[in-house]
């Protein structure tokens, strides 16, 4: 297992490395994948929660299952930044019809029993978003944001993201959250704090 | 017969009608082995005030005052406990993921912080289920211990 490790650290250096030669990028990623895989189930036993620490460190994989998710996802961030509840409501809505069509045969057994207790949480703070006015909306937020991030790790996706991260949101404990654009716009304080927080990791 | 008494004596067989529409009383003699207070190590002024405020709407055996046996309050209670069951039940607590118990213990920590739970409502009627600010404290605190240990 242990070599295992080395291996993949060892691809996504040579990965990054070769960033401007697209094709060879392109085959290296495939083997990422595939290591990434293995090391996951040599994870499994580890805090299920945790797991996106360790490979959101490896390129995310490309896949377009999670776009609608994801689209969901960033209506409801971008109306937490105008402060549109009735909006944000919408966006979980969205959410909900995604995890709903989700096209789970496609997933490999693994990442099926990992998907199903990722969805489940995060269509729970999806209906409370639904349902809520905009500080509980913002509460639920921060913990779907977690899930929506570690589908990602899991599953994959083929848009580009950030992840960025506030220090002063969810009481000075921290939150983070994943935006389409560099630029910081804060969904936890609106207009408050527009510009509290720095992206922490760019995806794909 | 004036109006008045028509209406009083509808109403009158309407409320003893309705006493005999059958209920699901929300009441078990087993406790469960995912139970919160099996599952975690819980100290005692924690669980009694677990039990006393939480338990009746938040597991699988709520302890029945008199009036919950007149209708309609019984329907009213019924859809309660079903909704509160729904949202967090610690009598299957334990068979959890470790996702859900992490924001499920946030949320309770921060119902609490906020008044929102226990309800108003269900204070206002059961004296003894409402939390001092020391067992606010404590629960917050002890909450947020748990959560961070998972």
């Amino acid at each position: 297992m242990k070599n295992s490790i080395y291996v993949v650290a060892f691809a996504v250096l040579f990965l990054s490395a070769c960033k401007n030669d697209q094709k060879q990028a392109e085959s290296n990623e495939m083997n990422t994948n595939e290591m990434q895989m293995s090391t996951d189930d040599n994870h499994s036993s580890n805090d299920e929660t945790m797991q996106s620490d360790k490979t959101m460190d490896v390129a995310t994989q490309k896949s377009g299952l999670t776009t609608a998710i994801i689209d969901g996802y960033l209506v409801l961030k971008n109306a937490l930044v105008n402060e549109d509840s009735k909006k944000a409501a919408e966006g979980g809505k969205m959410m909900l019809t995604a995890f709903s069509n989700f096209e789970m045969t496609k997933l490999t057994e693994t990442q099926h029993a990992k998907y199903m207790e990722i969805a489940e949480s995060a269509k729970e703070h999806a209906e409370h978003i639904v349902k809520n006015p905009i500080d509980h909306q913002r509460e639920h937020f921060e913990d779907l944001s977690k899930d929506v991030n570690d589908i990602i790790s899991l599953v994959g996706t083929d848009k580009t993201l950030y992840q960025d991260f506030c220090p002063m949101a969810s009481n000075n404990k921290g939150a983070m959250w994943l935006s389409e654009i560099k630029e910081i716009q804060n969904p936890y304080f609106g207009s408050k704090m527009m510009k509290c927080g720095s992206v922490q990791k760019q995806i794909n | 017969m004036s109006l008045f008494k028509k209406v009083f004596l509808f109403l009158l067989i309407s409320f003893v009608g309705i006493q005999f529409m059958p209920t699901t009383r929300n009441q078990s003699n087993v406790i469960l082995e995912t139970d919160f207070l099996k599952t975690f190590d819980t100290p005692n002024n924690v669980q009694n005030l677990l039990k006393n405020s939480c338990y009746d709407c938040h597991s699988n055996n709520t302890n029945y005052p008199w009036y919950n046996k007149i209708q309609p309050v019984s329907w009213l209670l019924e859809n309660h406990i079903k909704e509160g069951k729904k949202e967090l039940n610690f009598s299957e607590f334990g068979g959890y993921s470790k996702r859900r118990q992490k924001s499920k213990l946030k949320s309770i920590k921060s119902q609490i912080e906020k008044n929102e739970m226990p309800l108003p409502s269900y204070t206002l009627v059961h004296r003894d289920a409402k939390l001092s600010k020391n067992d606010k404290e404590l629960l917050i605190i002890w909450m947020a211990k748990l959560k961070d240990g998972l």
